[in-house]
């Protein structure tokens, strides 16, 4: 991303803009008809491009001879139509929005934490000790002390990119890519050869080969899934989807972070660095601090990304956990405008497309690649489409004050 | 008609030019004799630039015809414009630094053929500085020229490319007076070989000196034309404001009190060995102005930057009401009651993206008026910023518009707000008045000589001089970093601080008691 996309990006975002008028405070819609016209132009623009990449979709299921309406028609049946994707979808997006908001928060402040994928493996790992090696904890301590230890991690490996980059200068994007490389091969042989549960009974007779795992993870230290909650409203998941209340953590935590950009010192100072690092200076604020406590916030939410997949499904960690989560994350965030309930929503529509590849590849014949095509082609177009946008509004403002 | 003026050389008739929500030029006209000297004033974004661009065929017009001798002629491009006998010496000199004043000259013009012989060029150049009367060495490195040397250079290659009428956009704007005083002798010299000038400018003494027409543009339109010797400065800026204009500034007579700023040797090391800013001392008293005037790039930056906690000095100290605040973080310097307005207000001063209440609490946001444990407290700074705009005249439409969609002169005010509404003590203005139209220039001066009257210190960096001898109480002159000369402000003419400015003369001892 260029830094002529990051005004843009920094400015108000599409759901919810800043409210300082009173009647934006109060109420969902701006007063003034404008701002109105400006708010719904910028809602508008996110579902206009995913619009366009599905109409780039269609060329491509045109030509590998399907029909787009059927294939379209097919995703959504699927998607929509059964409850366990319902449930698939959610379950998918929790560990996108942490690595969305991650993203997110280090990219308001003009900092490209790529890392993000490197640090949800370390906060894993961290998770998973704390999760196996305390036994007889109670619930209610055990699962606290394994978030925290996954905080903890992803705190960890940030640490050195952000202390390059606010001290040497060193660019954050170089060495979080390469400190990813470095947090894969890490966590390999950690599960290999440091902690592998070595005891495992394996097959029937000392047949078959064990996993290349941590121990299990203490019964305490598991995250309950959201049935219960959900089946209040009527709606009963089914066993074998684990949708968990990291969802709702989620969620609350994308609210809480939405609050603190927009509505406290700490976050006006995110914005007011990363829109103009020498005047922020010039006004008192350390900006080089403020960027280093930022990333490691995005360290912090980083190290969650795992904690999904690692105590609601998998219950141990193994060298085949889930990988690029991270990187989801980027994608995720730019398409959500690095605003927190934009992250929510882009989430949803990765977890949306993944269910719907797999409906369509079965039932339509389509490779689920074709999907993956239209989510480049998406990500490519709203930020296009969001530039135009904002410059466009930046303008129509610029004349109305002259 | 004055004797000087002949017939019409070029003449624009019904000039309109459209930019996204402006008329930069709404059906201006705008006749030009033969050989004569035609200044066009006009405040900042009164399309002054935009009609010369045209002019010079960098834009097109929307509507009306530009003649050339009586031809009507497109200007399609500054090609164009120079085959046509048009050339522009622009505000920015656009010249190669290593190259020889001859390279740069025929840089774009070289001759057609095999070999370059640059000594027969250099002749060629020679000759046209012995004709105009410039001083300037044809094979001298660019590099090593002085600003108004440069400017020549850019003259010289409009007049090389066979110009006859020259279109100076700003010419003064970076000189000295001294090397104001050659341009004119220059210009005069030019005039009198036949060559027409248009001379685009703000500042009306220059104009009323050098031109023998002017015209005056007001918000895209053309508000007329007057001989310069049948009109006067109170006159024109009328003209160009749309109402009287108050030229002398009441300064209020306050007896200076305690220092209240005091720098003390301050060294602020450069790229190579010699330092930017070179023990640099003064005293700033409380209900004084101290003007800091000097060629810009000579340490005033870096001199600010210093006290301002922005750069690190190599050694010094500055005192604030006494207490010693070197190395302090901008923050703290804040809270001791030091304001700041920055040489580049969109650099130092805004975050143009954010709204302008954001901008009016920069820096503030952390006050407990304004932050509470919980998050920001919008009402307080709701109802703070309608007071600010209130209290400053800033003219908006919407508080929460980015401060990026305000005029030059409104954003100046929201940092003046901003500056000025939390009882400073030391205030630093650097060249607060740049850039701004007349209007916006006398609310800033008036604001300036208010909080001197109040007994405040006021250290103030221009690099215009009228300013900062109309309002310095005192006037310490850098050059090379140094501070060579600290005088009274009302007993130096112009011309000495120009002496100074350019390092020809330098006070032996200490200037006139603080």
């Amino acid at each position: 991303m260029s830094d002529t996309t990051t005004p843009a990006a920094g400015r108000s975002p599409a759901p919810a803009s800043p409210a300082p008028g009173k009647g934006r405070r109060l109420g969902l819609l701006p007063a003034d008809p404008q701002a109105r016209r400006f708010l719904r132009l910028q809602i508008a623009t996110p579902f206009l491009a995913i619009l366009f990449a599905s109409f780039i979709g269609s060329l491509i299921m045109l030509a590998i001879g399907k029909n787009p309406l059927d294939v379209y028609f097919e995703m959504f049946a699927f998607s929509f139509g059964r409850i366990d994707s319902v449930a698939t979808i959610l379950f998918r997006a929790t560990p996108l929005i942490f690595a969305g908001l991650a993203c997110a928060i280090s990219f308001r402040i003009n900092l490209f934490n790529i890392g993000v994928e490197g640090q949800s493996l370390i906060g894993a790992v961290l998770a998973s000790i704390v999760g196996f090696a305390f036994k007889g904890l109670p619930a209610y301590i055990h699962l606290p002390l394994v978030i925290i230890a996954a905080m903890v991690g992803g705190v960890l490996w940030a640490w050195l990119p952000a202390y390059l980059k606010v001290k040497r200068g060193v660019h954050e994007v170089i060495s979080t890519i390469m400190l990813n490389y470095v947090a894969a091969s890490l966590v390999h042989w950690l599960i290999a050869d440091v902690f592998l549960d070595k005891s495992q009974v394996v097959g029937v007779g000392g047949m078959g080969s064990p996993r290349v795992r941590m121990p299990l993870i203490q019964p305490s230290a598991r995250i309950p899934t959201m049935h219960g909650f959900f089946a209040h409203f009527g709606i009963n998941f089914p066993s074998y989807v684990y949708v968990n209340w990291l969802l709702f953590v989620g969620i609350a935590l994308a609210a809480v972070l939405y609050y603190v950009i927009w509505r406290t010192p700490f976050g006006y100072e995110i914005r007011a660095v990363a829109q103009n690092p020498d005047a922020a200076e010039a006004a008192g604020i350390n900006a080089r601090r403020q960027m280093f406590r930022t990333f490691l916030i995005s360290g912090a939410i980083a190290g969650l990304v795992g904690l999904s997949d690692l105590l609601a499904f998998f219950g141990y960690l193994d060298i085949d956990f889930p990988r690029g989560r991270g990187f989801d994350g980027i994608a995720v965030a730019l398409l959500g405008k690095n605003d927190p309930f934009g992250v929510i929503l882009g989430a949803l529509l990765f977890g949306f497309l993944s269910r719907g590849a797999e409906g369509v590849q079965v039932f339509s014949g389509v490779p689920a690649e074709v999907i993956t095509i239209i989510q480049g082609v998406m990500i490519l177009s709203i930020v296009v489409a969001y530039e135009i946008v904002s410059r466009y509004i930046r303008v129509q403002k610029k004349k109305e004050a002259q | 008609m004055t004797p000087s003026t002949g017939a019409e050389i070029v003449k624009l008739e019904g000039i309109t030019k459209r930019f996204p929500g402006v008329v930069a030029n709404d059906r201006v006209d705008l006749t030009v004799n033969a050989g004569e000297i035609h200044a066009i004033v006009g405040e900042n974004g009164a399309g002054k630039s935009t009609l010369m661009k045209i002019l010079y065929g960098l834009y097109r017009p929307d509507a009306g015809s530009i003649y050339l001798r009586g031809t009507k002629q497109s200007i399609d491009g500054p090609g164009r414009a120079v085959a046509l006998g048009i050339g522009m010496v622009h505000q920015h000199f656009m010249l190669i630094p290593a190259f020889t004043v001859t390279e740069n000259i025929i840089l774009g013009h070289e001759p057609n053929r095999a070999i370059l012989n640059l000594k027969q060029v250099g002749t060629h150049i020679g000759e046209l500085c012995r004709r105009y009367g410039f001083t300037l060495d044809p094979g001298a490195c660019v590099a090593t020229l002085s600003v108004g040397e440069q400017q020549r250079v850019e003259i010289l290659k409009v007049l090389y490319r066979g110009a006859d009428v020259l279109i100076l956009d700003e010419p003064t704007a970076v000189l000295v007076p001294q090397e104001v005083a050659e341009l004119f002798n220059n210009l005069r010299a030019l005039k009198a070989a036949g060559k027409t000038i248009i001379f685009i400018s703000h500042k009306l003494d220059e104009v009323l000196e050098i031109a023998d027409r002017v015209s005056v543009l007001r918000q895209g339109r053309m508000v007329g034309t007057v001989e310069a010797a049948r009109t006067d400065k109170r006159a024109l800026a009328e003209m160009m404001v749309g109402r009287p204009v108050l030229f002398n500034l009441a300064k209020t007579d306050v007896a200076p009190g305690d220092v209240l700023l005091d720098v003390e040797g301050l060294t602020v090391p450069g790229r190579g060995a010699r330092p930017v800013v070179n023990a640099a001392s003064f005293k700033v008293r409380a209900g004084e102005v101290y003007g800091i005037a000097g060629v810009e790039g000579n340490g005033q930056t870096e001199l600010i930057e210093a006290i301002m906690g922005l750069r690190k000095p190599s050694g010094g100290t500055v005192r604030l009401q006494g207490q010693p605040v070197t190395g302090l973080t901008p923050g703290e310097l804040r809270r001791h009651g030091l304001a700041f307005i920055p040489e580049d207000r969109h650099k130092r001063g805004l975050v143009l993206p954010m709204t302008i209440w954001e901008n009016l609490i920069l820096g503030f946001h952390r006050d407990p008026g304004f932050s509470r444990p919980s998050g920001l407290n919008l009402n307080s700074i709701m109802s703070h910023a309608n007071e600010m705009k209130k209290r400053f005249d800033i003219r908006l439409s919407r508080l929460d518009n980015p401060v990026l969609a305000l005029s030059g002169g409104n954003q100046q005010k929201v940092i003046l707000a901003r500056e000025f509404s939390h009882d400073p003590k030391v205030i630093i203005a650097s060249q607060p008045s740049r850039g701004l139209d007349i209007g916006a220039t006398e609310f800033v001066h008036q604001q300036i000589l208010e909080a001197q009257g109040a007994g405040k210190a006021v250290l103030l960096v221009s690099a215009d001089l009228e300013e900062v001898m109309s309002l310095a109480n005192r006037i310490g002159v850098v050059y090379n970093g140094e501070i060579v000369a600290e005088l009274a402000a009302d007993q130096v003419t112009p011309q000495e601080l120009g002496l100074y400015m350019t390092g020809s003369k330098r006070q032996s001892r200490e200037g006139v008691p603080a």
